[in-house]
């Protein structure tokens, strides 16, 4: 269920996605494709995802890995990462998050970070967390920067309060205050973005979120 | 106190007892003893005295025996009369005035009366009853120390499995899967107990294996539907030809099932910790992490026009699982700053194995005692799980920290001692 979502959600984001159930399915697919991203749930009906990452890692370590668990445990995370994956995600996630970590993982395997980001008149330099307009600096904050690639990498979807927050904030995110955090961060970038650019890149969806056009 | 001792003493008291009480009635009636038999010497020398006085002539009697004891005196005529008292008299051979007892009574012949004084000596009997008692005490404590030592042979003996099961269970260490294995002692009381703490032990360990095992599978069982349906109500909510009412009720059960999966993350957490799963531990600095937290976190004070006030020069070093020291200082930090006033004011200082947290806020609505407790809730308006501090304090408790609460100079202060 949960494997289907979050496919017709990547398929809707232009990826290319192929699924297996199980480990062996999992092993074959390893073996016989090349892939830019593995996503791997630790909890599979016929053993453990982390047996998947130790294949993969043998026969393409290219590949991008990125671990969901319902585990919270910092064992498997620890072990996860020491095997050699990207990135660690618990359930329950936004799939907006898996997104931007998926986006994020390609751009640095592909490119070895070194990828410009432009969105019209914007660019971005995610290594060096620059924003530019028109090749003039764009001066913003620490969380201004991540909010602002957490929406260009989600262009046109909804971004819920509770996924922004989420993402700037981790676990803080759990208080109501963090949602006018939230506002008043967003406020300050669409202004910024606004005084430069001339144009209004946000969208507000009445009592849901953000989207970023 | 020790068993052995407390057994002891209880035993010596009780037998000294006994022994002063049998000693004291032992004497009095070793005196007894001897006063009958003085009184029986007394009447049988009366008896000779008057049989004297009967068969010789009152004229020719010789007044008074060779070793001074007995005294004949011719008296006017009297009454009959016959008394016995304790005297002291002068002792020729000892040369000083020694106790006797004395008989004093008439007799009358042929119309002549006498007095007859019989003196018995005290001294042989006196000094009798005193060795004869001398002894008996003596006795007495050569019994005692005897009983002593064989009561504490023989209950050494007896609960000699009971200290070894002590032992055993003294340097176990509680773990899933480790043993404890008790040897037969013969004594059935003591075989029985051993039966008890194995299948108590036993017991322990499923229900431990079980609890660990059930928050392990709650935990994915309950997160991975929950992913399902967050994910599902993502992408419901990017459906455009949604109206907005729609978007807003979609939008309020995202919101719920948000909370819900913090809310279980939370419970499960917290079953972790009190499982005590969180074994391994490092020295972590606290001033260096709280540190790094308000760096983090440094925005979100700004926007609350909160005044933060950190004096952390003081290290505090403690050893700590890593995640707890984090969720720790996580929790005290979110609490400051989510139960905080615009424009408010956090202190954070460190001294010598303590750190204390103060914060601006309002006044609590629970009473102070109550706030580590789970879903306490400083205002019902808040969104939050209410498990934040009865976590911290979970991990303090577990990590053998401890986390205190004050409210004074209108601050809410956490102080953690090490």
């Amino acid at each position: 269920m949960l494997c289907e979502t979050i496919v017709s959600y990547l398929e809707g984001e232009g990826y290319i996605c192929e699924q297996a159930g199980t480990v062996e399915m999992g092993n074959e697919k390893v073996n016989l494709y090349e892939y830019d991203c593995m996503l791997v749930d630790i909890g599979l009906p016929d053993g453990n995802g982390l047996t998947l990452v130790r294949e993969l890692k043998k026969s393409h370590p290219e590949t991008g890995i990125i671990i969901i668990s319902a585990k919270n445990s910092l064992d498997d995370k620890v072990m996860g990462l020491d095997l050699g994956a990207d990135d660690y995600l618990t359930k329950p996630f936004h799939l907006s998050e898996l997104n931007s970590r998926i986006k994020s993982l390609l751009r640095r395997r592909k490119f070895d970070g070194q990828k410009e980001l432009i969105v019209d008149k914007i660019r971005i330099l995610p290594e060096n967390r620059q924003v530019f307009v028109r090749d003039e600096l764009l001066p913003v904050t620490k969380k201004e920067f991540d909010l602002l690639l957490f929406f260009i990498s989600n262009p046109g979807r909804v971004l819920t309060k509770e996924s922004i927050a989420e993402h700037l904030w981790g676990d803080f995110a759990d208080s109501s205050d963090s949602f006018d955090f939230v506002y008043s961060h967003i406020k300050n970038l669409r202004r910024k973005l606004l005084e430069k650019t001339g144009t209004d890149y946000f969208r507000n969806v009445y009592g849901t979120g953000y989207v970023f056009e | 106190m020790k068993l052995q001792n407390k057994i002891n003493i209880r035993f010596l008291v009780v037998t000294l007892l006994v022994f002063a009480f049998a000693g004291v009635i032992f004497y009095f009636a070793l005196g007894r003893m001897i006063d009958h038999n003085i009184k029986g010497i007394l009447k049988s020398r009366k008896t000779n005295v008057m049989l004297y006085l009967q068969h010789n002539d009152p004229e020719r009697l010789v007044f008074g025996s060779p070793d001074h004891t007995i005294f004949i005196r011719k008296i006017a005529k009297t009454e009959n009369y016959n008394f016995i008292s304790d005297t002291l008299a002068y002792d020729e051979r000892e040369k000083e005035l020694l106790p006797f007892r004395k008989m004093v009574f008439s007799t009358e012949k042929n119309n002549n009366y006498f007095e007859v004084t019989i003196l018995q000596s005290l001294i042989e009997s006196e000094d009798m009853q005193e060795i004869i008692f001398f002894f008996m005490v003596i006795l007495f404590f050569i019994i005692l120390l005897a009983l002593f030592f064989l009561n504490r042979w023989l209950s050494d003996n007896a609960w000699k499995p009971f200290f070894q099961s002590l032992s055993l269970l003294k340097s176990w260490k509680f773990s899933e899967n480790q043993q404890v294995r008790f040897d037969q002692t013969g004594i059935s009381e003591f075989d029985q107990l051993n039966q008890i703490l194995k299948e108590m032990i036993r017991k322990m360990q499923t229900d431990f294996t079980n609890l660990k095992e059930f928050t392990e599978n709650a935990s994915h069982e309950i997160q991975t539907p929950l992913a399902i349906i967050k994910s599902k109500l993502e992408l419901l909510l990017n459906d455009n030809t949604l109206t907005s009412l729609q978007n807003k009720q979609l939008h309020d059960v995202f919101e719920t099932v948000t909370r819900l999966a913090k809310l279980n993350e939370a419970l499960l957490l917290l079953s972790k910790i009190e499982n005590r799963q969180f074994v391994e531990r490092i020295e972590i600095n606290f001033c260096t992490l709280i540190q790094a937290r308000l760096e983090y976190l440094e925005e979100l004070f700004e926007l609350k026009e909160i005044e933060l006030s950190v004096k952390l020069d003081v290290p505090v070093i403690f050893p700590i699982h890593p995640l707890l020291a984090d969720i720790l200082v996580n929790n005290i930090l979110s609490n400051a700053l989510k139960h905080n006033i615009n424009h408010g004011k956090i202190i954070i200082s460190s001294r010598i194995n303590e750190i204390t947290f103060s914060n601006t806020g309002n006044l609590l609505a629970i009473e102070p005692g109550k706030i580590f407790k789970r879903f306490v809730k400083y205002s019902a308006s808040t969104e939050s799980t209410g498990l934040g501090l009865a976590i911290a304090d979970e991990i303090c408790r577990s990590s053998h920290l401890r986390l205190s609460y004050a409210y004074h100079n209108y601050l809410h202060c956490f102080t953690l001692v090490c």
